[in-house]
């Protein structure tokens, strides 16, 4: 009994200093961390609107979906959904931006990992201008060849103006 | 075994990954570029030195029939605080290591040093121990990871890791006609793990054999003078 107490309590002891010292390096980096991860969001976010300032940009919390990873307003100019959709492999990870009437105003791959040269035409400039005016809501053209890439990006933009005419109207 | 013996052990004679085949599953995923090979082996080094000195200070206080959870405890730890300081310091190499970091908690290097060097050693022979099988593995990765990069892409750069804009040195070996991009796939990784695994092996063998002839020769000089003073 006393050695089964002897090594509970010993085992005990070392997952709480352990824990404690998660505890405190976790403290110290996290703020680093998230800061680290906006920038890179707000780099991605100059892309589309060059001429906005950091400050512009204000993230909202997104409600009830798994492909819409992050939402920014961006003040007077529209509203910027970061999207990661699945694929032929690992599918792709992109930004579009709409206006108020969920008109596209701009589409940006971040990555794609389907296959190079069927999969990664999501990526390509004609598939961007053949998106860019038209409606979130209205039936987008696929590229041929390359459907199970380009559906998803399709899909996702159209939950995307769904998501903005619903709840940020 | 004397301290450098001991010290030197993981370059050749022991060496980790090549030698012992610990370790393999990051190894052959993460040698790509130099430079994951160089992250991940400064993030080992720091883990197996810190987790033998801790586990060598406790090795007197841990009940044998529960070392081994304590041991995993204290390596999970110190993985975790590695990959938080690396994800807020060097976030480009956080995402090119990817879940390679956490994997090192199961890295057979540091639990097999922690139970057969640093659990019957003190403090000092055992962080001596941590450094040197660290820069073996490390070493040895490095070694491999270049000659990957440079097959696969013709070109062997060093990117700052805590600013990979900054370029510390870049400069192509091969003309871009005659890489061999199998070497940045799964199988390239085997194929230039089994030429060093096996050149490593014929080295040793090579060392072996002369010093068993070295020993024999020394064993007939003996006999003669034996007879010669018959």
């Amino acid at each position: 009994m006393k050695k089964v107490l002897h090594l509970t309590l010993f085992l005990a002891l070392v997952a709480a200093i352990a824990g404690g010292a998660l505890a405190f390096a976790n403290s110290l980096t996290a703020p680093i961390v998230a800061a680290n991860a906006l920038a890179a969001e707000k780099e991605n976010l100059a892309l589309i609107f060059p001429d906005a300032s950091d400050d512009d940009f204000k993230e909202i919390a997104v409600k009830d979906s798994e492909t819409i990873e992050k939402i920014f307003q961006v003040a007077g100019k529209g509203t910027v959904f970061k999207l990661q959709v699945s694929g032929y492999k690992e599918g792709t990870s992109f930004m579009v931006a709409l206006d108020d009437q969920a008109k596209i105003i701009d589409y940006v791959v971040i990555s794609n990992g389907d296959t190079q040269g069927i999969g990664t035409k999501v990526a390509d400039a004609s598939f961007h201008d053949a998106l860019v005016g038209k409606n979130a809501e209205d039936e987008l053209d696929i590229i041929a060849g390359a459907t199970v890439s380009s559906k998803p990006v399709v899909d996702g933009i159209h939950e995307a103006g769904k998501y903005l005419l619903e709840n940020l109207k | 075994m004397n301290r450098k013996e001991n010290f030197t052990a993981g370059f050749i004679r022991e060496n980790p990954v090549f030698g012992l085949y610990l370790g393999l599953c990051s190894t052959l995923a993460i040698t790509t570029t130099l430079n994951n090979a160089i992250g991940m082996g400064v993030a080992v080094i720091l883990v197996l030195v810190m987790s033998n000195v801790i586990i060598s200070c406790l090795r007197k206080v841990t009940p044998s029939e529960i070392r081994i959870p304590v041991y995993i405890v204290v390596i999970a730890t110190l993985v975790k605080i590695i990959q938080m300081l690396i994800k807020a310091y060097a976030p480009a190499l956080d995402s090119a290591l990817g879940v390679f970091i956490p994997l090192i908690v199961v890295n057979c290097i540091i639990l097999g040093r922690a139970e057969a060097f640093a659990s019957k050693n003190g403090i000092f022979d055992s962080a001596l121990d941590g450094l040197g099988m660290g820069l073996g593995y490390t070493v040895s990765i490095i070694v491999m990871s270049a000659l990957r990069q440079i097959l696969a892409t013709g070109i062997l750069s060093f990117e700052n890791p805590f600013d990979m804009e900054q370029v510390i040195f870049s400069f192509r070996l091969i003309p871009e006609d005659y890489i061999i991009s199998m070497f940045s796939q799964p199988f390239g990784a085997f194929i230039t793990f089994a030429f060093l695994a096996g050149g490593l092996a014929a080295y040793k063998n090579h060392q072996n054999a002369k010093e068993a002839k070295r020993e024999a020769e020394a064993k007939q000089q003996a006999a003669q003078l034996a007879k010669e003073a018959k």
